[in-house]
């Protein structure tokens, strides 16, 4: 704005109402300085250049046509007041570009210069309010974000304080108790244990709020993930006498998720649906494919409990939301959990819904993205409209020396990612992301479009190059192994996709098995050492 | 073999008192400060083999200390475990950058604690558990 006159953007192709509305706009005021563009495309660039008081805007430009173009503007500059000028009377047009942000809609067939210069003082002023009230918001958003990141601070001192001393007792440390003793100490750890549970997702909740949740995706393998949520729930589901099942289809696709946050709704779900169970009842959890949704995997967790109402089920992911009846039988969290559930999910862009019946108990399901090894494959493994003749599969892992490893593994592993990515060629080899770990070994995997020779070099470039970064060697232990991708004989006539699918197949089964079999041994090592 | 001495730094003299308890059961000598100008002191003085490091102290912060250690020779080789009541999502990361070797956030599990200590230590400096009445 110069010389707090008005500066106005008329976006508008017809040279005729173009220069109507430029001369109602001198009429009715003296200071006014009217830039006039006829294409959306130079609206936005203008735009971009300078901050007009007011966009006066016709929706129908040989670049954009109905609501696309306000759309467009609003996305580019979100804080200027919008008029609409057009030359349709379409009254739901109207409401509808008005509920999208814009300040108003004018009929250019009834133009009066005082008609145009009230709208526009008004459509100002209306905007000024609106932003006024957007950073009222937000400040008090942050404020409270802010206390409650802060109270949740506050709160850990002295929770600390108290865990100390009660698990300093419970292990002798300050001489033998009775067992009723010890009984009775076990109980106020527990509470505790909740206590600090509760102050987690409360900070949780307010990084949810604040935008600030973050997750690193993996290739994750989900049985996995479903079988270790079981386990850490068997205990709680045996002392309740509820069952606990598990039904996971037989070629689980990888998904492309952030394993802690997957496993931290697994758990969630589960130790709910344990929760709001009865003793005999049970608890089944499922992972499946469903052929309309090809994209996605369904996880579902399901109970014999006493189900939920219709009501309760539009709001039970909604922030604090606490089934009236569960509070005096069980109270044990904020209301927080399935909130935070939505908002992990909603990250991956998956989907999560609950249905139920009173007395039929509940069934929550969430979708989780299929890491799809077909697509990402089909550039490298295609040349010239044919399936290369040869692939295999490179396997770099990587072993902390010591574990848990001391100082920034996630730096040193992602480091090592970086320079495997530098040494393969990017048409015709792929490297797929980290895979879910285990313990603390990082695993990168390249399909590589070669034979078992040439894929030697590329492993002895990797090595080579991982050997030159300087302490890596002091930090954890390489391995690089290779195996070549057996494709199935009668697979060669088939269709191109087809042919895509089938090496996807077998590179994720050969993965999956290969993983299965690390975790069988390291289960099996640990039993021996037992 | 002379115990390995750790040195505990932490402006809650209630929780210095019980995690030393919890130290010297597991077989550590410990020396303690309650702020970061002490904490030097004291790293110098006592020369620990491991720091345990709160970041919110009097009188210089954790990170101003973990600066400091790195710029003296004697001392920039002595593991640091960060043990704070604040959010890891925004400290971890610049801890470890700062060249802690781990970040616990408080309430931490006694036994992972416990492990990491140890670890820290490197081998040949294995402590046996302390035989407690259970």
């Amino acid at each position: 704005m110069e010389n707090n006159g008005t500066n106005i953007l008329l976006i508008e192709d017809n040279p005729g109402d173009a220069d109507l509305v430029r001369l109602r706009l001198v009429e009715s005021q003296s200071d006014v300085k009217v830039n006039c563009v006829n294409r959306l495309a130079d609206g936005i660039a203008s735009l971009s250049k300078e901050t007009p008081s007011l966009v006066l805007l016709d929706l129908n430009l040989p670049d954009s046509r109905g609501a696309d173009t306000y759309r467009k503007i609003l996305e580019h500059a979100p804080n200027v007041p919008i008029v609409v000028l057009s030359g349709q009377d379409d009254e739901t047009l109207a409401i509808k570009a008005v509920h999208s942000g814009v300040q108003d809609y004018l009929l250019k067939g009834n133009l009066s210069s005082k008609h145009l210069e009230r709208a526009m003082r008004y459509a100002v002023e209306r905007q000024a309010l609106v932003r006024a009230l957007e950073i009222a918001q937000k400040k008090q958003l942050d404020f409270k974000n802010q206390f409650l990141s802060h109270v949740s601070h506050e709160l850990r001192t002295p929770l600390t304080c108290i865990h100390q001393y009660v698990t300093l007792l419970l292990d002798g440390i300050a001489g033998a108790m009775a067992p009723e003793q010890a009984d009775h100490l076990k109980t106020v750890l527990k509470s505790v244990n909740q206590l600090h549970a509760m102050i987690r997702d409360l900070l949780e909740a307010t990084r949810v709020e604040g935008g600030k949740m973050r997750i690193e995706p993996r290739c994750v393998a989900l049985g996995g993930l479903v079988q270790q949520t079981v386990a850490m729930l068997r205990p709680t589901a045996d002392q309740k006498r509820v069952g606990l099942e598990i039904g996971l289809d037989q070629r689980l696709p990888l998904v492309h998720a952030d394993p802690d946050r997957v496993l931290e709704v697994l758990i969630n779900l589960v130790d709910n649906a344990i929760k709001f169970t009865p003793a005999e009842g049970s608890v089944v959890v499922k992972a499946c494919m469903v052929e309309a949704d090809p994209g996605f995997v369904y996880i579902s967790v399901s109970d014999t409990g006493r189900g939920i109402s219709p009501e309760a089920k539009n709001l039970i992911f909604d922030r604090l939301y606490q089934d009236a009846d569960s509070v005096d039988n069980n109270r044990s969290g904020l209301g927080l959990g399935l909130f935070i559930c939505r908002e992990i999910v909603r990250l991956h862009d998956g989907r999560i819904w609950v249905s139920s019946e009173l007395g039929q108990g509940s069934t929550f399901s969430f979708t989780l993205p299929v890491y799809s090894m077909a697509k990402l494959l089909a550039p490298v493994i295609i040349y010239q409209n044919r399936l290369r003749p040869s692939f295999v599969l490179v396997r770099v892992d990587l072993t902390p020396l010591i574990n848990p490893p001391r100082g920034n593994w996630k730096e040193t592993w992602q480091q090592c990612l970086e320079i495997v990515q530098r040494c393969v060629y990017l048409d015709k080899d792929l490297v797929l992301p980290p895979m879910e770990t285990s313990g603390a070994t990082e695993t990168f995997y390249v399909v590589t479009s070669a034979d078992m020779q040439h894929s030697g070099i590329m492993t002895m470039r990797i090595r080579e190059q991982l050997d030159r970064v300087p302490d890596l060697k002091t930090k954890c232990s390489i391995t690089i192994t290779a195996v070549p991708v057996e494709l199935p004989e009668e697979q060669a006539g088939a269709a191109l996709e087809q042919q895509v699918e089938s090496v996807a197949g077998c590179v994720t089964q050969m993965i999956v098995a290969g993983r299965e079999r690390k975790q069988n041994l390291a289960a099996k090592s640990t039993q021996t050492s037992n | 073999m002379p115990k390995p001495k750790i040195l505990l730094v932490d402006d809650d003299p209630d929780l210095v008192r019980a995690l030393r308890l919890r130290l010297r059961a597991n077989n550590y000598e410990v020396a303690t400060a309650s702020d970061g100008y002490a904490a030097i002191a004291q790293a110098q003085k006592e020369r620990p083999a491991l720091i345990i490091l709160d970041l919110g102290l009097p009188v210089g912060d954790g990170f101003v200390v973990l600066d400091r250690l790195q710029n003296i020779d004697a001392l920039s080789g002595v593991p640091v475990i960060v043990l704070s009541a604040r959010d890891p999502q925004a400290n971890e990361e610049r801890a470890l950058r700062s060249g802690a070797a781990a970040f616990f956030q408080k309430p931490a599990d006694n036994d992972e604690l416990m492990n990491v200590i140890r670890v820290s230590l490197g081998p040949g400096t294995e402590q046996q558990t302390a035989a407690w009445p259970s």
